[in-house]
């Protein structure tokens, strides 16, 4: 493998671009959603360190009790970093949802949390003149394994060109408590859920598949032929090509000369 | 000679599913006995390629599946567009139009004038073509282009030069605002060059577009034929796929060129030592 990172390189690279882009939009404050996970952890460990810990909120948004030692992480999280936290039960509103419009999908009922948890950030961003750091990395952006305006939406993603390893890496570096960096990641989804159960691969083997197809730009063959399993390359090559949808902007219809996303084309940054 | 323009909406990056495309178009062109079916630019992968570009990419004198068209144009001639990467210039991607007959492939034209502005992006994934050429044909002397190698007239000027009897147009030309017409404003713009230069070169040109859309950009359609002269001949159906069959009498280019003569009178050397002195001597 070669996705080894220089931490403290990456570290700098990424603090200054959180704290350059709050700056340019005119914020001070960064705000996320805490989980009690690895991203989410460094991700606020890397906000701490960029904009000072007492200004960085992480919202704890748990369903019920359902999951009461991801909560217990999270306010632990919270309290080693310094910065300022706050629970934010989802239950009542998913509730009240679901009790109208009854489902037993497991997906449903995960993605519909998932974008309860999506519009408390949004109003808690706007009360608190906070911009929402995105948590996901590069391997889930990849493989789609996210839930489009759930947790994928945010102000500015710092960890998106992240993989899974290198996160973990970087975690090390920035001393995230050792239980979080060792235990298995779950989207929360489920109780018991991991997410390497789930996608039928542990993160080492995703993103060394990852590496190659998308890095590498090896071809599925190739692959193959360097003693991949055919059907698990098979596999992520699908999963990225049938979740392109959630790392793009809606088609705009093109009808007139100069269109928004076709050629009305401005930076992000445009005069910041 | 009969002629078939394929206007077309490939489905984007499948090239086995375009293959078969193709292949059905050939059929139906077989049916009504066409000489040549011309399909529009990137036919065998789809337009809005990017990283694409290299997954789809395919060496004419070697692939499986060009070999199926090659196979099957014996009676049947046939234009593609095609990505094209050849075993001795691996990784660089041209965006291609060839001319396959009786079993060979004929010619290769690869597009010179690579849209890059605004929505365009081609430079940014395709290498760039050199050469714009007329080879003789069972149908006489044909030129290829494809799309915006026609908005640059110079190049129909040397196909022109070169004696082309037949200018063959490949394209995937977007359209581009709406107004009170029938069609996008911007298929005017080919069709007002397609009269000029069938009218200025006396030779016929033949514009083959596609249809479909692809990441919300609808492909315009309206394919036609100009006789020489600028004699509109035929046009396809704004955005719907049609298979638009026209016989060409190929007589008609000597006919343009007894009456108009501007052809016999042409002096290339004289626009060639012109156009050095423009190239050599930067204006001050």
């Amino acid at each position: 493998m070669s996705l080894k990172i220089n931490p403290i390189f990456v570290e700098k690279v990424l603090t200054g671009f959180i704290r350059g882009e709050l700056a340019k939009f005119g914020f001070r404050k960064g705000i996320l959603g805490l989980s009690g996970g690895l991203d989410s952890t460094v991700c606020a460990a890397l906000a701490a360190r960029a904009l000072g810990p007492r200004n960085v909120l992480g919202l704890i948004m748990p369903y019920g009790d359902s999951f009461p030692a991801e909560v217990r992480d999270a306010e632990k999280v919270g309290r080693v970093l310094g910065i300022r936290t706050r629970t934010i039960d989802i239950a009542p509103q998913v509730d009240a949802y679901f009790a109208a419009h009854p489902t037993r999908s497991r997906i449903l009922r995960g993605n519909k949390m998932a974008r309860e948890r999506m519009s408390i950030l949004y109003d808690y961003s706007a009360r608190e003149k906070a911009l929402i750091l995105g948590t996901s990395n590069k391997t889930e952006l990849l493989i789609g394994y996210g839930t489009i305006h759930g947790d994928m939406a945010c102000g500015i993603s710092p960890m998106g060109d992240l993989y899974k390893t290198q996160v973990r890496e970087l975690a090390r570096h920035l001393r995230v408590p050792a239980s979080i960096i060792r235990k298995a990641p779950t989207a929360g989804l489920w109780s018991g859920q991991t997410d390497e159960q789930e996608i039928g691969l542990t993160y080492a083997e995703l993103d060394e598949i990852l590496e190659n197809l998308v890095e590498k730009r090896k071809s599925g063959p190739e692959l193959v032929k360097a003693g991949f399993k055919p059907a698990v390359v098979r596999r992520v090559a699908e999963m990225i090509r049938n979740s392109e949808f959630k790392r793009k902007l809606p088609p705009i219809a093109k009808l007139s000369p100069r269109s928004v996303g076709h050629d009305f084309l401005y930076p992000y940054d445009w005069g910041r | 000679m009969k002629i078939a323009l394929a206007q077309i909406a490939p489905r984007l990056g499948d090239v086995g599913r375009n293959l078969e495309l193709h292949l059905e178009f050939m059929d139906k062109a077989c049916r009504v006995k066409a000489d040549l079916i011309v399909f529009p630019e990137l036919s065998l992968t789809g337009y809005t390629l990017k990283d694409l570009a290299g997954d789809v990419a395919l060496d004419p004198a070697t692939d499986p599946r060009f070999k199926k068209i090659l196979a099957r144009s014996r009676g049947l001639s046939v234009v593609l567009g095609f990505m094209e990467e050849r075993a001795g210039e691996k990784g660089l991607f041209y965006n291609s139009a060839a001319f396959i007959s009786g079993g060979k492939l004929l010619h290769v034209h690869r597009k010179v004038f690579l849209p890059t502005n605004g929505m365009f992006e081609e430079a940014k994934f395709f290498a760039q073509g050199r050469d714009f050429r007329v080879f003789p044909t069972p149908f006489g002397k044909v030129g290829l282009m494809i799309c915006r190698d026609f908005l640059h007239y110079g190049a129909s000027y040397v196909l022109y030069a070169g004696g082309a009897d037949v200018i063959i147009v490949i394209s995937a030309a977007p359209g581009r605002g709406v107004s009170e017409g029938e069609a996008f404003e911007t298929s005017r713009m080919w069709e007002l060059m397609g009269e000029a230069v069938s009218y200025f070169s006396t030779a016929f040109v033949a514009y083959a577009n596609r249809v479909g859309i692809e990441d919300g950009v609808s492909f315009a359609g309206g394919s036609f034929i100009y006789g020489p002269g600028g004699r509109l001949l035929a046009r396809a159906a704004y955005l719907d796929p049609e298979l638009l069959v026209r016989r060409l009498d190929l007589t008609a280019v000597r006919e343009a060129r007894t009456k108009w003569l501007f052809k016999r009178d042409e002096k290339p050397d004289v626009i060639l030592r012109s156009l050095e002195r423009v190239v050599r001597v930067p204006e001050d």
